[in-house]
């Protein structure tokens, strides 16, 4: 059992939507700038 | 004050600042290019949080929260695949190409992609079809959506909702266009996270946390907390895909990354749309936990309306009510204006080559909106199925005719005229018949529609010709010689 008396499989949900902000962060964090006219 | 003149100010207040909104925009939309796309000028704030105001409707809000009373926690998988798949992996994977590609060709809409990518004037008229024909499906179940919202959460007539929602967004769409449209979103993604936030909230206090939500939903069925629980990993995950990778061929989703006024500034955005899109799990965490609090209800949609009944005071109520009009009404007007661009620029102008001027060409486009918008006001009042049914099978076969076509055709040079010519034929074909033949083994329209449209594409493209080196190096932007 996970946490908040949930099943592991089902609280994987709420970490899914947790590491989407996180690869969202990283993405930026690395984001390639476009070097033509802005 | 009763709570019923509470709910009525509340959202008379939200729809003069959508009208507002409209008017302001008005000013500066002078050209088909500002009325069509903003004139690629939307930053990124509100070009994230307008993408998330389109994405989902009140027919998510009330649907899902529906699904959740009936099936349990294991419908957050579908929020969780909302937020990654439509939300960050979208905005990565299609963003940035998509917004160079259809710079360099100067295309506006989707099937103006597709026909000036593959050389092939027949994709546009294919698409613009599709797009028009089944976003006004959509903006049905929508508008439906709204009428049922009013109903069960004001206690007035269906009609009403359907025609007081509808004749505001008419206004603002055919004055204020695109422009009208994002920045209305812009506002409604706030409202709509502030109805959720609130409800969310509440429901979470009354029912004493998270982990007691949990252990009275184990002891009324253990089914309610595990994963895939009474659904089943076919409706789950097919449905969780639809509503998640579906978004990829929504034509009004990727046009916000053709408007966004830069390539940089989708650095930014995603993180915004990210964080914006994980608000797709609370309706499903609401529904969930309604189970626990209002149990019994013969109709799971009444679920998210008993439960705000259950736990909001009257002003709370009318602020989450304004949020489900707003997710509603925002949803529309993103429609509203793709289905008027795909009727004006692709089918009128492009598809039989007439010329218009750019005064005749915005008088025809805020004419259009208006007809569109009033053929589903009509059909709305008097709607031929169920809400998600309808909305599913509108998503799938749009879906499934755009979706490969665009992805290739920003990812693989050798996709090929008649390649994506299979694949938006196959793709639309599969879907419906799939759907039509009662949906075998539990799997969604979707799923067929999008196997059958990239099979398609990879095999017609190896077998017939390539497109001229010249005309993909102009695509890639490479320089030749």
């Amino acid at each position: 059992m996970g946490p908040f008396n949930t099943p592991w499989e089902t609280f994987a949900a709420w970490i899914v939507v947790g590491a989407s902000v996180l690869i969202s962060l990283v993405w930026a964090v690395f984001f390639v700038r476009d070097r033509g006219p802005q | 004050m009763s709570a019923r003149a509470i709910h009525i100010l509340v959202l008379a207040a939200y729809m003069t600042v959508l009208v507002a909104i409209g008017v302001a925009a008005t000013r500066r939309t002078r050209t088909a290019d500002e009325f069509h796309l903003g004139g690629r000028g939307i930053g990124a704030w509100v070009t994230a949080l307008s993408y998330v105001a389109a994405y989902f409707s009140s027919v998510v809000i009330i649907g899902g929260g529906g699904f959740a009373y009936r099936y349990g926690m294991a419908t957050l998988w579908i929020g969780a695949a909302n937020v990654l798949i439509g939300g960050t992996l979208i905005w990565i994977v299609l963003g940035r190409r998509v917004r160079l590609f259809t710079e360099r060709l100067s295309t506006m809409t989707v099937p103006g992609f597709l026909a000036e990518r593959f050389r092939a004037p027949e994709a546009r008229v294919l698409g613009s079809i599709v797009i028009g024909l089944f976003l006004i499906i959509y903006n049905v179940s929508i508008l439906k959506g709204m009428g049922n919202a009013f109903e069960v959460l004001l206690g007035m007539p269906y009609i009403v909702g359907v025609l007081v929602s509808g004749v505001v967004i008419l206004l603002y769409v055919s004055l204020g266009g695109y422009l009208a449209v994002v920045w209305t979103g812009f506002f409604q993604a706030w409202v709509m996270g502030a109805g959720l936030i609130l409800l969310t909230v509440a429901a979470l206090r009354a029912v004493g946390g998270l982990s007691a939500a949990n252990l009275a939903l184990a002891q009324a069925s253990p089914g309610l907390v595990e994963t895939p629980g009474a659904w089943g990993w076919a409706g789950l995950v097919s449905y969780a895909l639809i509503t998640s990778f579906g978004v990829w061929g929504m034509p009004q989703m990727v046009a916000r990354f053709y408007s966004i006024k830069s390539v940089n500034a989708l650095r930014i955005g995603t993180v915004l749309a990210t964080v914006g899109c994980s608000m797709a799990v609370l309706p499903y965490l609401d529904g969930a936990i309604a189970r626990v609090l209002v149990p019994g209800l013969s109709n799971p949609d009444q679920a998210i309306p008993a439960l705000t009944r259950a736990v909001l005071s009257p002003w709370g109520s009318a602020i989450f009510l304004a949020g489900v009009m707003a997710a509603g009404m925002s949803t529309f007007s993103a429609v509203l204006i793709i289905t008027s661009s795909a009727i004006v620029r692709d089918l009128v102008q492009d598809g039989l080559g007439r010329r218009l001027d750019e005064r005749t060409s915005i008088r025809a486009s805020r004419f259009a909106s208006v007809v569109v918008g009033l053929v589903s006001v009509a059909i709305a009042i008097k709607p031929p199925a169920l809400v998600l049914v309808l909305m599913g099978f509108s998503w799938a076969v749009i879906a499934s005719t755009c979706l490969w076509p665009i992805v290739f055709g920003i990812y693989w040079k050798r996709a090929t005229r008649w390649g994506v010519l299979a694949s938006m034929g196959g793709g639309l074909a599969a879907s419906l018949v799939w759907m039509v033949i009662g949906s075998p083994f539990g799997l969604h329209g979707f799923v067929a529609g999008i196997v059958v449209s990239l099979v398609s594409l990879v095999v017609v493209s190896l077998l017939t010709p390539r497109l001229p080196d010249d005309h993909v190096a102009r695509v890639w932007g490479e320089r030749r010689g």
